[in-house]
């Protein structure tokens, strides 16, 4: 056995100094690098588009730190445990439920709250501060563009909007991830719901303002609303200011007969000019001119003065009801 | 614009969510501070981690901050912003005053920077306040009672002076000058 092993160290040490002179390092990628990749890539390919991860599954994730920060960072004072119940989802809430009755949890410890208190107070909350808004900012506005205008701020894809983008998306308690609009929107009326039970109803109406409110900044007003049958409603809105009775008049026309045809049409009342528009006939133009008249009217024109996203309305012009 | 950049998303600065109109909201959301604990490109991060971290944590108490030690591998700054970018930055051999900096950019900039490429310094939804021209825009009141087709209308305003009118005038000039009325001597040559 010494033998064989004198004979093997004979043969490790004669071993180097044959190949000396030929070793060399090497520095250059390894054959079976490229070969592996494509493998890789093939395998993901096969696969197909996969779905988003949630930040929660990862390793540095702490949901109370998140929480904590998300009040924080919106410069408010949460009830962590009211927050919590806020982003949790009542399906959520069910599926986790039957999920610990099948694991054989006691029927007494199954009590997971869910956000549908919240949702209801908060969305409660977010109108009625969204209409004091609204009556504050254009008050001259009937109210049927008032309801339009609402109705946008209050929409599905707004509050998503805003929700997504104030970081409620990871934060979260839903059966499916990403969460979809709906879930997102309904998250964010229950914050502001929660905001209400944690620090009082004034600086969730604060919140509604500074987040929601916000969204109408440089948006053109004509595109949430268009009021129907503009020269009717000019009419009656002349009756009732004692404005004169609307007139329309042909300011110029340019190309008649022609493919390009421009008519530009003014509404006077009383002799005074009212609006201008544009048309490619006279019925259209004399359309636009009371739409110019009425957003005048209105003071919901292009060039009104900014909305004030500063003012603090008194808690009592806001109908909580 | 280099070759590398060529299909980088291009954009224009925005503040997303009107941010700053009712209340400023930090966009950063989380930083994650990924480490070794024995490597020396790691130094100038884990000096920071010693010194300033607990400092830039109590001051932003909206930024959760994730420490993670691994090893062998490079310093790096993972952020990750409001809205759902994700920046990574190599901090191999930065100093701390080099990660403070780096930080501090990455909080204050509102989504990744270095993922989009700026088309303008500036943007407007408002590009014209006058509004677009028109041909009705600042027209005479004379034209509305003009009927058309008319001589003047119809003509450029600016035809200039021709030859013959300027002779005749400078002939008028002389004979005023003279004493004479010009007209009368153009009706005599005229007979000759």
């Amino acid at each position: 056995m010494s033998l064989l092993r004198s004979v093997f160290s004979i043969i490790a040490l004669t071993k180097p100094i044959n190949t000396a002179g030929t070793v060399q390092t090497r520095r250059n990628f390894k054959r079976w690098v490229s070969p592996t990749l494509r493998e890789l890539a093939h395998r993901v390919k096969k696969q197909g588009p996969q779905k988003p991860e949630p930040r929660s599954g990862f390793l540095e994730w702490n949901y109370r730190s998140e929480l904590f920060a998300f009040g924080k960072r919106l410069n408010e004072e949460f009830q962590l445990p009211i927050l919590q119940i806020a982003f949790t989802q009542q399906a959520y809430a069910n599926q986790e439920q039957e999920r610990q009755r099948k694991l054989g949890i006691a029927e007494a410890d199954l009590q997971i709250s869910d956000n549908k208190q919240l949702k209801a107070k908060g969305a409660h909350i977010t109108r009625a501060y969204v209409e004091a808004y609204l009556q504050h900012s254009l008050p001259k506005l009937p109210p049927a563009g008032q309801k339009a205008i609402t109705s946008y701020l209050l929409s599905t894809e707004t509050l998503a909007h805003v929700s997504m983008h104030l970081g409620t998306k990871e934060l979260i308690f839903s059966t499916e991830y990403p969460p979809n609009s709906e879930t997102l929107a309904e998250t964010l009326q229950a914050i502001i719901g929660a905001l209400a039970d944690s620090s009082g109803v004034d600086r969730a109406f604060l919140f509604v303002r500074d987040f929601i409110c916000t969204q109408l900044n440089q948006k053109d007003l004509l595109d949430i609303w268009t009021p129907e049958q503009p020269l009717e409603l000019l009419s009656e809105i002349c009756n009732q200011r004692k404005l004169g009775e609307p007139e329309p008049r042909l300011l110029g026309d340019c190309g008649k007969n022609t493919l390009l045809a421009a008519f530009q049409v003014g509404i006077y009342a009383d002799r005074q000019l009212l609006g201008k528009g544009f048309g490619e006939n006279v019925q259209t133009a004399t359309e636009t001119a009371a739409i110019c008249a009425l957003l005048t009217l209105f003071d919901m024109h292009e060039n009104r003065r900014p909305f004030d996203f500063q003012i603090q309305l008194e808690t009592k012009n806001v109908r909580l009801g | 614009m280099s070759n590398s950049h060529l299909f980088l998303k291009s954009g224009f600065p925005r503040a997303p969510l009107q941010n700053g109109l009712g209340r400023y909201v930090c966009q950063l959301q989380r930083i994650t501070l990924k480490f070794c604990k024995n490597n020396g490109s790691s130094r100038g991060m884990r000096d920071f981690i010693e010194n300033h971290l607990v400092d830039f944590a109590k001051e932003n108490p909206g930024i959760v901050v994730y420490v993670k030690p691994r090893r062998h591998r490079t310093p790096v700054l993972v952020g990750e912003y409001l809205n759902g970018d994700r920046e990574w930055l190599s901090c191999r051999n930065s100093t701390q005053d080099e990660i403070s900096k780096w930080i501090d950019l990455l909080k204050t900039q509102n989504g990744s920077s270095s993922s989009m490429r700026l088309r303008k310094m500036w943007h407007t939804d408002v590009p014209s306040i006058q509004g677009p021209w028109t041909p009705f825009l600042l027209r005479s009141p004379d034209a509305n009672n003009q009927t058309l087709p008319s001589k003047e209308a119809s003509q450029p305003f600016d035809i200039p002076q021709t030859a013959t009118e300027k002779l005749i005038e400078l002939f008028k000039q002389q004979k005023l000058e003279e004493g004479k009325a010009g007209d009368e001597i153009l009706e005599q040559k005229r007979a000759e």
